[in-house]
């Protein structure tokens, strides 16, 4: 900001000084330039006055405790006492701990299984929004009212009613195929689809996005497609997927991130009594962490798994930026 | 009213006519919040200078929000504790010793029935004062147990409750009961037919080989369809075994036969704790407290109230038995159960005074309730078969020496 202002009054920078020495002398900055540079400082001080609010909300919600909670993660602290200093024993304990270990497999095989499974629904659905049909400002709407009250704990308990022994999804199995699975929720070995199912019924959001993108390739890539004899798959392939691929990108990167951090549907779904799902089938990676932290009072272990968190999403986040370069492609105009 | 409580302004703090307002923290349901309420106006009407803030939560619920507001150092003035979290807290410096509340008179610890009195002390400090007690018990569905033609009495063996569940699978078409395995306080009472305990001052008082014997027994009896099928269990949740018709009977507090009656169809009733050797049960009478915080600006009214709710006979009658049997002998005549199952409460109470099995409670470290949560759900992990017995047992010391600190 301060530039433009230099750049915008570069003639009237004060009066000649008296000791000029040459022609080809610059102006020399005195009075002038002095009032310059303290309606610069003046600028910036509003700038800084109007951000304010963001920048105080910045250091004390976030990076003051985000600082706190890296000091913690090198302590043993339970909230009462003041943490003691432990170096990596947090870390070495969670390594050796195997209901930590269980939590990063339910994790793994949570964002695994579900984020393709949504993001190919958006991207399904998408597609058949994006043809001329009547009524599809309503269907729009429909199908992304689901991520709109998604979050919400309600949606999570009503799943949770759905799944269990004996309602509508036990009975339609029974109906269906016959098999008698006896419910999702209470057993082991199923609620974690549930959980997925739950997180794929949530594809609005991506689907939104999936849907501006393909609004933006040109139509006369397809008439030409078309002239030269490509069906609908082989345009669907060599055209629509490469031409969306930064939208993709965006949502593949930005539902991974989400899955990781998957908690609250997860603690629902899981039952009460701070369990995380029967025989911890849905004890997701937040889902300890919490139990940790407020129920076994283990600040300090649950900060370090936080941090270890933020490193594993980091390193997903480097691996994905790594290899859009082979899958991406942006426009050269776009660039 | 309302003038005067808005002029004293709000928390804890004493207003400029000497009114004082203190939080009073406290877990449980819908139905115990209204009965709490009633207490509470009629408490401030009897003491027009103290105020009464309310809050509460489920159980679970009801102590991450009490830990991080103890820790931030704002717990509630008064709050309802169990004997799981006296020394856990004690040793955080978070209790008030009532001690010299009581002896200033402020707070009587007289006329409590069988000893409870002494049930808050913990190395010589009155940190709680209890308002009910109440006992293990086995909750069964009685016409289930007619139909099959079992009575049980007091004394009976483990033996004689085994082939009795056996009897309701096999002609019932029901499971047994809903599963003891991961009934801490059960096994504890198991444990001290067996001369051991639970936990000791300061850790476990048993040892793998114990855990052992008692896993692997229950895990043949959810093979055999003894014990109801943990998924189904797990399913109905919060709904209980016996009212959801998967088991005819169920260990739990004597006092939670109420709820039963609220969830299910049939008539519910109380059956003894199976023995060892035909006598000892093991049993004592396990109680609510209502506990303060050392921080509390009040600790003169905080006492009065205290008092107040463990004494005063209306309350008895408004409380009924929805804490346990009232802890002190006023408040327990003050109130005499009219319906079947509190009445059937009292007798089963009554029958545990009079035939002199109860002992005392073997001390809660700090962690137990900790190590309680961990004993629940490995049990529930072994009665779903993912983890063997060996497995289950192993991870449930290793995570019990952590909560223990031992």
């Amino acid at each position: 900001m301060g530039n433009t202002v230099t750049q915008h009054r570069p003639a009237s920078s004060g009066p000649p000084a008296k000791g000029a020495a040459g022609p080809a002398a610059p102006p020399v900055p005195t009075g002038g330039a002095r009032a310059h540079r303290s309606r610069r400082r003046g600028d910036n001080l509003a700038g800084y006055l109007f951000m304010s609010p963001w920048l105080a909300g910045f250091l004390l919600l976030t990076a003051g405790p985000m600082v706190a909670s890296l000091y913690f993660a090198f302590t043993d602290y339970d909230l009462f006492d003041a943490p003691r200093w432990i170096g990596l024993k947090n870390f070495t304990d969670m390594f050796a701990d195997p209901r930590w270990r269980t939590s990063v497999e339910v994790t793994l095989w949570y964002v695994v299984i579900g984020t393709p499974l949504k993001l190919a629904a958006a991207l399904g659905v998408a597609l058949l929004l994006n043809q001329k049909r009547r009524g599809q400002s309503f269907y729009r709407a429909a199908f992304y009212a689901p991520s709109l009250i998604g979050a919400s704990v309600s949606v999570a308990i009503v799943w949770k009613a759905i799944f269990s022994d004996d309602a509508i999804v036990d009975r339609a199995q029974r109906a269906l195929f016959g098999v008698d699975v006896g419910g999702w929720t209470g057993d082991p070995d199923w609620i974690l689809y549930s959980l997925v199912a739950l997180t794929v019924w949530q594809f609005g959001a991506p689907m939104v996005i999936f849907l501006a993108g393909l609004k933006q390739v040109p139509r006369e890539l397809y008439e030409a497609a078309e002239v030269d004899g490509a069906g609908a798959w082989r345009r669907f392939w060599s055209i629509t997927l490469p031409m969306i691929s930064p939208v993709l990108f965006f949502n593949v990167l930005l539902e991974t991130i989400h899955s990781f951090q998957i908690f609250g549907s997860a603690y629902i779904l899981g039952g009460q009594g701070g369990t995380c799902g029967p025989a911890d089938a849905t004890l997701v990676y937040t889902c300890y962490l919490y139990v940790q932290g407020f129920e076994n009072s283990r600040m300090g272990f649950a900060s370090a798994m936080a941090w270890m968190l933020l490193l594993a999403v980091g390193l997903v986040t480097a691996v994905l930026f790594w290899s859009q370069r082979r899958w991406v492609h942006y426009e050269e105009a776009a660039r | 009213m309302g003038l005067t409580a808005a002029g004293c302004g709000a928390g804890s703090g004493a207003g400029g006519d000497g009114t004082v307002t203190i939080r009073y923290a406290w877990w449980g349901s819908d139905d115990r919040a209204e009965r709490i309420n009633e207490t509470i106006r009629l408490f401030e009407k009897k003491h027009p200078k103290i105020r009464v803030k309310t809050d509460f939560q489920p159980y679970l619920d009801f102590w991450k929000k009490f830990n991080t507001q103890a820790s931030g150092g704002n717990p509630p003035d008064v709050f309802q504790n169990a004997i799981g979290f006296l020394r856990k807290y004690d040793e955080k410096n978070v209790l008030l010793d009532l001690r010299p509340q009581a002896e200033a008179g402020n707070l009587r610890m007289r006329g409590f029935r069988a000893g409870l009195e002494k049930f808050g002390e913990v190395d010589g400090k009155l940190l709680g004062v209890p308002v009910g007690s109440n006992s293990m018990a086995l909750v069964i569905d009685r016409a289930v147990f007619a139909k099959a033609g079992i009575t049980p009495e007091p004394g009976w063996t483990w033996g004689e409750f085994q082939a009795a569940m056996a009897k309701i699978r096999d002609t019932q078409g029901r499971a047994g009961d809903s599963g003891l395995y991961g009934v801490m306080y059960l096994y504890d009472l198991h444990l001290r037919q067996h001369g051991k305990a639970f936990f000791t001052k300061d850790g476990l008082g048993f040892t793998e080989a114990d855990l052992t014997e008692w896993w692997t027994a229950a895990r043949a009896g959810v093979r055999s369809g003894v014990h109801a099928d943990p998924k189904k269990v797990a399913q109905i949740k919060p709904k209980s075994a016996v009212a959801g018709e998967l088991a005819a009977a169920e260990f739990t507090w004597d006092n939670f036969t109420i709820r039963y009656t609220s969830e299910g169809k049939s008539q519910y009733g109380l059956a003894p704790i199976p023995t060892t050797d035909g006598r000892r049960t093991g049993q004592y009478l396990g109680s609510l407290m209502l506990s303060a915080s050392r921080r509390t600006k009040h600790p003169e009214e905080v006492a009065r109230f205290i008092d107040f709710m463990v004494h005063d006979p209306e309350v008895g009658k408004i409380m009924g038995y929805d804490r346990g049997v009232p802890a002190t002998t006023t408040q327990y005549e003050a109130f005499t159960p009219t319906d079947e199952v509190n009445r059937q409460i009292a007798a089963y109470e009554q029958q545990l005074v009079d035939s002199g099995v109860l002992e005392p409670i073997t001390p809660h470290p700090a962690g137990a309730d900790v190590a309680e949560a961990a004993f629940l759900r490995i049990a529930e992990d072994m009665a779903l078969g993912k983890r063997s017995v060996a497995e289950a047992v192993a991870q449930f010391f290793t995570e019990a020496k952590t909560a223990l600190g031992s």
